[in-house]
């Protein structure tokens, strides 16, 4: 998948997860940008993209995530 | 703690005229499909229907003692009410891990209770955090 493709699938997820057709993510959004992105359903949208591009995220791995596109990228590298 | 994918937990829980009557005194729900046999019946049930959220009361027993670790947490829970559970039924529920998140730090667990008579009474899914 290209870098665009997983953007678009991650938005998707976000939509799902947080309820809210109106979520468009870019590659800078940080959870400060999305309402009700907080802690909690943090760990159901990790658990919600683990799901849907079938990979694994270690601790680590998710604690250093800077941005949306951080996460992307390590998709695409994931899913390569 | 490791929590493999495919492994599943299974216990045994009773709709005791004990579970019924506390969940009726703490929560006051009485319609009468849950409190009138005679209505109930008249609606085509066997019997007074329990209520569906007795077994969210097993959910929580069985996340917070069922596990093999305490350190855990119920973020999410999602439950289908297939058929109607009566007083007294002995439930066999069975919950799997489909999913463990080291990056989360989550697990989610998909479940079913089944009667005596092996029918799906209720299925669904947990998500449950590890501290």
């Amino acid at each position: 998948m290209t870098i665009d493709e997983v953007l678009e699938a991650v938005n998707a997820v976000f939509i799902d997860v947080l309820g809210d057709p109106g979520i468009k993510l870019g590659p800078a959004t940080t959870a400060r940008d999305v309402e009700d992105w907080d802690s909690l359903t943090h760990i159901e949208l990790v658990v919600a993209i683990e799901k849907r591009f079938g990979v694994k995220f270690t601790l680590g791995e998710v604690q250093a995530l800077q941005n949306v596109g951080q996460m992307c990228e390590r998709i695409v590298e994931k899913t390569a | 703690m490791a929590f493999a994918v495919g492994a599943t937990f299974a216990r045994r829980y009773v709709v005791s005229e004990a579970v019924y009557e506390g969940f009726l005194a703490t929560f006051g729900d009485r319609n009468p499909l849950h409190t009138d046999e005679d209505f109930a019946r008249a609606k085509g049930f066997a019997g007074r229907v329990m209520h569906g959220n007795i077994l969210a009361g097993f959910l929580s027993h069985f996340v917070g003692e069922g596990l093999p670790t305490r350190e855990v947490v119920l973020h999410k829970q999602e439950i289908r009410f297939r058929r109607p559970v009566y007083l007294g039924d002995a439930l066999d529920f069975e919950a799997t891990v489909a999913h463990h998140s080291a990056g989360a730090r989550a697990l989610e667990l998909a479940f079913v209770f089944a009667n005596a008579a092996g029918e799906k009474v209720a299925t669904g899914r947990l998500q449950v955090g590890l501290l």
